[in-house]
């Protein structure tokens, strides 16, 4: 079968995505993408020279807006109930550095 | 390292600009429903749209929307009736959803312009205008294609690529490091607030060449966006921000130097200030045969230098596509109209009112207008002045640039609007000076007393009895008294020590108790002299 | 009382308003049928109990002091939820490790119309994990199992939806589809399902895989039971942009029963029947369902979609490139698994969605984060959006020629547990659905029998023009008064033994 991907090629996939991947998985998971990928190939075999995108089923949205008025927010503690860790009313994370975009 | 005027002989500087401001005046954020406000306490102004919960879904603000159809319109952009919002993913705690909503290729606004009328000592970093006369235009394909040279200066046509309409972050602050700095720090705190307020964005055209360009032209953008009402611009909260990329190529040469991306420039004087260094750094590293690096840099104005953030080796891949929940986003012709109809009074327009309603020279019209405050004590005091109106412009004008443009610049909390000095007695004190009724010097005198003591000009020039004596024969005989009392110096001056004028000025002055009109002394004595 | 898990809408609200039984009594039947019989089915996730108490009460407080008749018309009938919609106070896992303790602070649009029309909510079903999959068995929580064979998948993603009504447990339930995760489970339980024309349910609330393509619709026994609810979800809500404004009467549409398809256009596509992949069983229901429409006084005219052939492929590309995004917001910050431990975010962030995604989440979320990438947009999300406008036109056309197309819901019946293991042949479990969703028009599944040679349901999917969803109903009314209304499938109706 074609390779359209590499194991680095998915291991870049991972850390764009900030999934953790071992071994084993990268392996499988580069035999599977690849399988899929192939499954895809139909769609570069159209000829679509002059055909416009479609990007939403819905066409497009004309003026749809709400207007600029206030709405109840969360209190505090609703907005924090489902967090892993809090503190000080805020979310509580591990150090950033090594992450994004500084 | 060079000087800037140094480095700019021989570097030609690319400089674009990327303006992100928030739109403080709306009530509530970009896409949900919670109220915008500074200072909450954390995550209280949050919902499961901002929060980025599982299953919420984003409906655009209409407010808005029209103030960056507005930002288009008074910046000379195309409305687009047809564009779409995008998603640009990459995860960082601060964001939600850990993807941006922002827009594609085609923004809500395109292809706008805003002319800068550049003058004063910063016109001279601007070192190839040749010898074009006022009005005359650098030729096209030349690097002064884009600039008219005026009396005083000269203008620049700016491009402005695109605006914007995304969405801010939210706040962190790192904890267990030094002074919240995130190096160092252990953990972060987030607080989803601020994420989802309205933000647009404003890319130019790399079409500025010297700091002072980019100075007047932040300066001039947050005018317009202070007279249109959409932001307070607020630049030192953070409210208006700007980022600049600069690039140097040799005079002369047509391709682009690799450009750093600049950023933490949040007063005009640290925009002006970082470019200025910056350009005096890749020259210092170009000139010595090093190469410039696609990087980020932070402006730190205590120690006046940039410093590096990040290396960009590779474009930024972020994976933008339509967002499926706006879908292709349309604006009726109705709407785009309805905005136009809400458009006020721009900065330029107004500027040019002034000078066609009351003949004032283009200068005094474009500072005055600087400020909405001044544009307004002006306009008022204008209507209390009735019929002399015009005679009385430029000295109005002149006391409102010289001595109140001085107190509001010292005390940030002057409200111009609400003080002592109302557009009567502004109008009351340029009669005086008009009228030579009091010298300048009386009138800086009867300003001052009438933001001390509240009180309308006429009655403090009554209680100081400062009445200036402008009558031709009183001053004529004091005149005649002083040259007869100085045969000598009156012998010196006739051989040509011309400075001893002051000497007679200063006699007649002291004769007449500093009441004397010095205009008329001055022209009398000229012409006795002179017998 | 009549056996509670075989009434309908209708029957429900004559019992409840001539006070043959409560509103209590039915809830409670209906928790200990769950409580009885879902050991073997594993339908459910959360069963709601006091909610149901609650909503019964109000039910029947209606009866006694004579207000029942202004409660809307699902007044007392036990519903369901699958588990991407959120309920307050209820848990939304979306069948993931990554949202296992995970309470919803607020309720879906879709959820709150059918409380507001009086539905009792007896609790949340399984489904494959964020949707991904058609077999129910990628949920982090064990399978769900097919209430005609436990041996088989019950279909997916949507499983649980179909197996708590074709097991009796519930009357109508909610499940969400994006490529035939309605339909297909729907077909494999033998009962009703609907999809319904992207735009006329909100989703508010859903949590999202495909914003594009995905939209909530009824599971049911019967096709009135399925119109009752659509006429509860189908309206426009702002809180959806896409959601649309659309005058519907479902039950206007099928009050003429067999009559309701009289003098209608059927389509047959000639490539679906042909379709390699399609068991033999299925294609002979094909036919016959056409006949008996034909004899029902429909007119069965023959279409094409030359371009559906491109479906699955631009589906496996729009699918994955959302569901990326969308799952993006999954990062151990706000709410979800966070592994612990760790010292720098980074680390946490990988870990977390490592252990807290399934296989098949991962592989999706690759895709997208692939098929997105700079250079590959162009070869492939790009091309899915332009064949989007090829699919959408081939409908347009093919409705100019007839009102509604019959086509498989799924290939096959039910499979086994284990028997598809390759995800690209899973991926072929929704060959018949997924331009539908591509082109965002309705469909919807109506069992058709038994299939010949499996001896297991076959359901036969009924396809509409965009907004006019009544049309597949009055086919799908047709179809019933030869086939009879779904039953409760055999082992799960007491009364049998």
């Amino acid at each position: 079968m074609t390779q359209y991907v590499t194991e680095k090629d998915v291991r870049d996939m991972a850390a764009y995505a900030r999934v953790g991947l071992d071994e084993r998985e990268l392996v499988q998971m580069t035999e599977d993408l690849n399988s899929i990928i192939d499954t895809l190939q139909p769609i570069r075999q159209f000829n679509l020279e002059g055909v416009e995108p479609t990007f939403h089923p819905i066409g497009s949205l004309s003026n749809v807006m709400r207007e600029d008025e206030e709405q109840p927010s969360f209190t505090q503690d609703e907005a924090l109930a489902n967090a892993p860790k809090q503190q000080d009313g805020s979310f509580l994370i591990p150090a950033i550095l090594g992450g994004g975009d500084a | 390292m060079r000087k800037l005027e140094d480095v700019l002989q021989d570097w030609e500087a690319v400089i674009g600009l990327e303006i992100h401001a928030e739109l403080t005046t709306l009530t509530t954020k970009m896409f949900c429903g919670c109220k915008l406000e500074f200072g909450a306490a954390p995550n209280t102004h949050t919902c499961p749209v901002c929060l980025g919960l599982p299953g919420a879904l984003p409906v655009p603000n209409k407010a808005a929307i029209e103030s960056i159809v507005l930002a288009g319109l008074a910046t000379n952009c195309d409305i687009e009736k047809h564009s779409m919002f995008y998603r640009k993913n990459y995860m960082y705690p601060d964001m939600a959803k850990n993807f941006q909503t922002t827009q594609g290729p085609i923004a809500f606004c395109m292809r706008g312009h805003l002319d800068l009328q550049v003058d004063g000592p910063g016109a001279k970093e601007r070192i190839d205008l040749g010898n074009l006369k006022p009005g005359e235009s650098g030729a096209p394909g030349t690097t002064a294609a884009n600039v008219t040279r005026t009396e005083d200066g000269y203008v620049a046509h700016v491009g402005i690529t695109r605006i914007h309409m995304e969405e801010d972050a939210g706040k962190m602050v790192h904890i267990g490091g030094d002074e919240g700095r995130i190096a160092g720090a252990t953990h972060s705190l987030v607080d989803y607030n601020r994420a989802g307020t309205p933000l647009i964005e404003l890319v130019t055209e790399p079409d500025l060449r010297t700091p002072e360009e980019a100075r007047l032209f932040m300066q001039k953008l947050r005018q317009i966006y202070l007279a249109i009402g959409i932001s307070d611009c607020s630049m030192e909260e953070g409210s208006l921000r700007c980022d600049g990329n600069v690039s140097l190529r040799r005079r002369g040469s047509k391709e682009f130097g690799t450009k750093t991306e600049l950023k933490n420039m949040n007063s005009f004087k640290n925009l002006h200030d970082g470019l200025a260094y910056e350009i005096c750094r890749q020259a210092e590293v170009l000139e010595e045969g090093g190469t410039i690096y696609q990087e980020t840099r932070h402006w730190d104005p205590s120690a006046k230098r940039t410093i590096v953030m990040r290396v960009k080796e590779t474009a930024d891949d972020y994976r933008l596509f339509p967002e499926p929940d706006l879908a292709p986003y349309d604006l009726t012709d109705e709407f785009i109209e309805g905005v136009r109809a809400k458009l006020p009074e721009l900065p330029d327009q107004k500027a040019k009112r002034f000078e066609e309603t009351w003949g004032l020279i283009p200068y005094d019209a474009r500072h005055l207008v600087e400020h909405r405050a001044t544009a307004g004590f002006f306009e008022q005091a204008m209507g209390v002045a009735g019929k002399d109106a015009k005679k009385l412009a430029k000295p109005l004008a002149n006391l409102v640039l010289n001595d109140i443009s001085a107190r509001m610049n010292a005390d940030a909390s002057f409200d111009l609007l609400d003080c002592p000095l109302t557009p009567e007695r502004a109008i009351e004190l340029v009669r005086l000076l008009a009228d030579d009724a009091i010298s300048s010097k009386q009138g800086r005198e009867v300003l001052a007393a009438v933001f001390d003591e509240d009180k309308d000009p006429v009655a403090i020039v009554d209680e100081r009895g400062m009445k200036q004596v402008s009558d031709t024969g009183a001053i004529e005989a004091v005149v005649d008294a002083v040259i007869a009392a100085h045969p000598d110096e009156v012998a010196r001056y006739k051989e040509g020590n011309a400075k001893l004028i002051g000497f007679f000025v200063g006699q007649c002055m002291k004769e007449m108790r500093g009441q004397g009109n010095p205009k008329m002394i001055n022209q009398l004595l000229a012409k006795k002299l002179a017998e | 009382m009549a056996n509670v898990f075989e009434m309908g809408v209708r029957q429900i609200r004559a019992g409840l308003a001539a006070g043959d039984f409560s509103a209590r009594e039915l809830a409670q039947e209906s928790l200990a049928h769950i409580a009885a019989q879902d050991g073997r089915v594993h339908a459910f996730l959360e069963v709601t109990e006091q909610a149901a108490l609650d909503a019964a009460a109000q039910v029947d407080a209606a009866v006694s002091n004579g207000t029942f008749d202004q409660m809307g018309p699902l007044a007392g009938v036990p519903v369901a939820f699958k588990d991407n919609l959120n309920l307050k106070g209820t848990h939304t896992t979306c069948s993931s490790r990554m949202l296992e303790n995970y309470v919803s602070p607020y309720t879906a649009t879709c959820v709150e119309d059918m409380l507001e029309a009086g539905g009792i909510p007896l609790g949340k079903l399984n489904m494959d994990e964020f949707a991904f999959g058609s077999s129910t068995e990628t949920s982090a929580f064990g399978p769900t199992h097919n209430p005609w064979d436990l041996e088989r998948v019950p279909g997916g993603s949507s499983g649980g939806s179909a197996a708590a009504v074709a097991a009796g447990m519930a009357c109508v339930t909610l499940g969400s589809d994006t490529g035939g995760s309605i339909r297909q489970p729907a077909s494999f339980c033998g009962i009703v399902g609907v999809k319904p024309t992207y735009g006329m349910v909100s989703r508010y609330g859903v949590v999202a895989f495909g914003s594009s393509l995905d939209q909530v619709g009824p599971f049911a026994r019967s096709v009135e039971d399925a119109a009752f609810a659509m006429q509860a979800i189908c309206k426009h809500d702002p809180r959806d942009c896409t959601s649309q404004q659309v005058e519907t009467d479902f039950l206007g549409a099928i009050a003429q029963g067999a009559e309701s398809v009289r003098g209608m256009r059927v389509g047959l596509v000639r490539a679906f029947m042909d379709a390699p992949g399609l068991a033999p069983e299925v294609r002979t229901k094909l036919e016959e369902a056409a006949h008996v429409l034909e004899d029902a006084g429909a007119e069965i005219v023959e279409v094409e979609l030359p371009h559906a052939n491109a479906a699955i492929s631009a589906y496996y590309v729009l699918g994955p490139c959302e569901a990326f995004s969308n799952l993006a917001r999954f990062d151990s910050v706000r709410y979800g698994y966070a592994d612990p431990g760790h010292k720098d975010l980074g680390s946490q962030y990988e870990a977390s969605r490592a252990a807290g995604f399934g296989m098949e989440a991962k592989r999706r979320i690759l895709l997208g984060s692939y098929l997105l990438s700079a250079g590959v947009y162009d070869q492939y999300y790009y091309p899915a959006q332009q064949v989007r406008t090829l699919i959408t036109q081939d409908y347009v056309q093919a409705f100019e020629r007839c009102d509604a197309i019959l086509a498989p819901a799924s290939p096959r019946t039910a499979f086994k547990f284990g028997e598809i293991s390759d995800p690209a042949t899973m991926y072929l479990s929704d060959m018949f659905t997924i331009s539908i969703n591509i082109a965002g028009n309705g469909g919807m599944s109506v069992p058709c029998g038994l299939g010949e040679e499996s001896g297991l349901p076959v359901g036969m999917q009924v396809i509409s023009p965009a907004f006019k969803d009544e049309n597949m109903f009055r086919v799908a009314a047709a179809l019933e008064a030869t086939y009879g209304k779904a039953p409760v499938a055999p082992g799960f109706c007491p009364t049998e033994g």
